[in-house]
């Protein structure tokens, strides 16, 4: 205890009176070091993070509900949705009719059978375009012309994945409408039905099918498809607080009434694919591993610092000893030397991260081709991060002190090696 | 009077083989409780090796040491150096003192490891400070002292704890012939005022005058003990 007290106050002074600058330039190192270690696996984890965080505002909702295994569509359509009418914690809903179409382009133009028509199949979104907007926000992806007026009839949305001009260059994507543009007319067959549309706008998104549907207004879609029945192939569901543990509960009240004979019913986390999870904690090992290395890095440079600082002291160091004082008391001098840049570091680090780039990152996500890429700083993983890095530094800063201390007193003193 | 350093037939050798140095050669010397004794010779002549055999900074290659009544050769590192805290004194030719303290703290550091509370340890900081002649010069750094008075806080830094033996390697080395003059004089002081034993080397024979025993040196032999009180 008085090793330790005496120790702090040799630290403590030999910070106190360290030039500015050096001191400052140590810090900022571990600063970098520590927002490396969070930052790293931040955005890589942030790239999925921002892919799901795109599927469930654009694509799937915070619960889904499909057709069960062995149906078509959801059964009792109507009674899931006066159901969810009466759920407070249900802030919004959009069914979702799907059908397979034909949709050609130069029907009017082409007069040379010989010419490959301008034909692609596709899935067929029908929906109701207000509750759509509500739940997904269709309308800001629009690249192109407007959205849906309500109660508007002859119109069709069409993703960009299905026009030549947004896939060029894309293997994986056969088949696409060229020169399609908003106030274009477009035919779109089901089952040899056809009816003429308006092309009203270009729905462009990173997340999940958004733009590999066209969209039509729901009505028009089941009068195409010839189609009597209400019952739908999906509905998404907004809540009105996204945390998973709302749509457990929400998932379990839905359930608790039976709901779930008529369809699957799914939290967004339970509905996302296992390759996205597993994605997810591959990147999460691999900012882990680039953080170690940011950890080996930053613990050399401490090494470093602490011996040279020790090394140039050899002689106050032996001095000290001579005159009694025990070598613990300058190991926890240097100790607290390094746990000072690191604790500093590191708070500087936090600060910045929480204080400002989970912030910016959050509007400003990053345009990662296939997400909007955020930075994803869990407080506990940050917690972890923090305690490694300090009792790495810990040591860097004690192996050194070690190091020097241990060497003959007399020789320190007389600076023979 | 007690013989407080018992030292017989000392011997320090460096290195191995050829390069073996035999630097102290069997020295036998004594020192009384409350003596003031001189260590002088020429460059390599043994003096400094013999102070650090005597004041337990290194360690004889054959011989005993008996230091306040301890057998001192046998301390192992952690010993020695709880030994020097509680009984030795030192002053060296460079200050030593720490450059991040202040002339008090650098007083205070061996106070507090001996176990004194941080009042205590101030108190008698201050007060061998004041003995030294730096009254209010307590919260300077050494930076901030000129070299007389850097090794006035190093005198009051080894005496404030009263130790048994007042170790002194040159201290006026590195000082002109004002501040080496009232350096001497404070040690000299320290000695007839307060009993303080006092081993110290130097080269200068007018500072070695006011002792009452000069231990001449010569290639690692004494050569001859001249009793001058």
């Amino acid at each position: 205890m008085r090793a330790l007290r005496i120790g702090f106050l040799l630290g403590f002074r030999q910070i106190q009176r360290a030039n500015f600058w050096t001191t400052a330039l140590i810090i900022f190192v571990m600063m970098l070091t520590f927002l490396n270690l969070i930052a790293v696996s931040g955005i890589l984890v942030g790239l999925i993070a921002g892919s799901e965080r795109a599927v469930q505002d654009q694509s799937i909702g915070d619960i889904i509900i499909t057709a069960l295994d062995d149906e078509e569509k959801i059964l009792q359509t109507e009674t899931i949705r006066r159901t969810l009418d009466t759920i407070p914690e249900v802030a919004s809903y959009s069914i979702r009719y799907t059908q397979s179409v034909q949709v050609t382009a130069n029907y009017k133009t082409r007069r040379d059978f010989g010419i490959e028509p301008n034909t692609i199949g596709a899935r067929a979104l029908g929906i109701d375009p207000v509750a759509e907007n509500t739940v997904t926000a269709l309308a800001d992806n629009l690249v192109e012309g407007e959205y849906f007026n309500p109660n508007e009839s002859g119109y069709i949305l069409i993703g960009a994945l299905n026009l030549d001009r947004y896939t060029a260059g894309f293997a994986d994507i056969t088949g696409s409408l060229e020169n399609v543009f908003p106030g274009d007319s477009v035919r779109v067959t089901v089952n040899g039905a056809s009816q003429e549309f308006t092309v009203k706008g270009i729905i462009n998104a990173k997340a999940g099918d958004v733009a590999s549907f066209v969209y039509l207004p729901e009505k028009e879609l089941r009068r195409l498809s010839d189609s009597s029945s209400r019952d739908a192939n999906g509905i998404v569901i907004r809540l009105a607080d996204k945390t998973p543990a709302t749509g457990i509960a929400v998932k379990a009240i839905l359930v608790g009434q039976g709901l779930d004979e008529f369809g699957i019913i799914r939290t967004f986390q339970e509905a996302l694919p296992k390759f996205i999870t597993d994605i997810k904690q591959t990147f999460s090992i691999l900012g882990t591993l680039i953080g170690a290395i940011g950890i080996i890095v930053a613990s050399i440079t401490i090494f470093i610092i602490i011996f040279i600082n020790a090394i140039s002291r050899r002689q106050q160091i032996g001095i000290l000893k001579g005159i009694g004082i025990d070598r613990k008391v300058i190991e926890v001098a240097y100790v607290l030397q390094s746990a000072f840049y690191a604790l500093v570091g590191s708070l500087l680090g936090i600060l910045i991260t929480y204080g400002f780039l989970v912030g910016y990152f959050d509007a400003n996500p990053i345009d990662f081709p296939f997400s909007d890429g955020i930075l994803v700083a869990e407080p506990i993983g940050t917690l972890y991060r923090f305690i490694i890095l300090m009792i790495i530094t810990l040591f860097a800063g004690f192996i050194p002190a070690w190091i020097i201390v241990r060497q003959n007193t007399l020789n320190s003193i007389l600076g023979r090696k | 009077m007690t013989d407080i350093i018992t030292a017989t037939n000392i011997h320090r050798k460096f290195g191995t083989g050829a390069l073996e140095a035999h630097i102290l050669k069997g020295i036998d010397v004594t020192v009384k409780e409350g003596e003031f004794v001189a260590i002088m010779g020429k460059s390599g002549a043994g003096k400094s090796t013999l102070m650090y055999q005597l004041s337990v900074l290194d360690e004889p290659t054959e011989g005993t040491i008996i230091v306040n009544g301890i057998d001192v050769v046998p301390l192992n590192e952690h010993e020695s150096t709880t030994f020097r805290l509680n009984t030795l004194g030192y002053v060296f030719q460079n200050y030593a003192l720490v450059p991040d303290l202040s002339a008090e703290e650098n007083v205070m550091l061996p106070l507090l490891m001996r176990g004194y509370v941080w009042a205590e340890a101030k108190a008698m900081a201050r007060a061998a400070i004041d003995g030294v002649g730096l009254e209010g010069k307590y919260a300077n750094l050494p930076a901030e002292l000129s070299g007389g008075e850097q090794q006035r806080v190093s005198i009051a830094r080894a005496v404030a704890g009263k130790p048994k033996i007042l170790f002194a390697d040159e201290p006026t080395a590195n000082l002109d012939t004002v501040s080496g003059t009232q350096v001497i004089a404070l040690i000299a002081d320290l000695n007839r005022n307060d009993g303080q034993t006092v081993v110290m080397v130097t080269h200068e024979r007018e500072y070695a005058l006011g002792c009452d025993r000069i231990i001449h040196m010569e290639d690692g032999l004494v050569t001859s003990i001249e009793q001058l009180k």
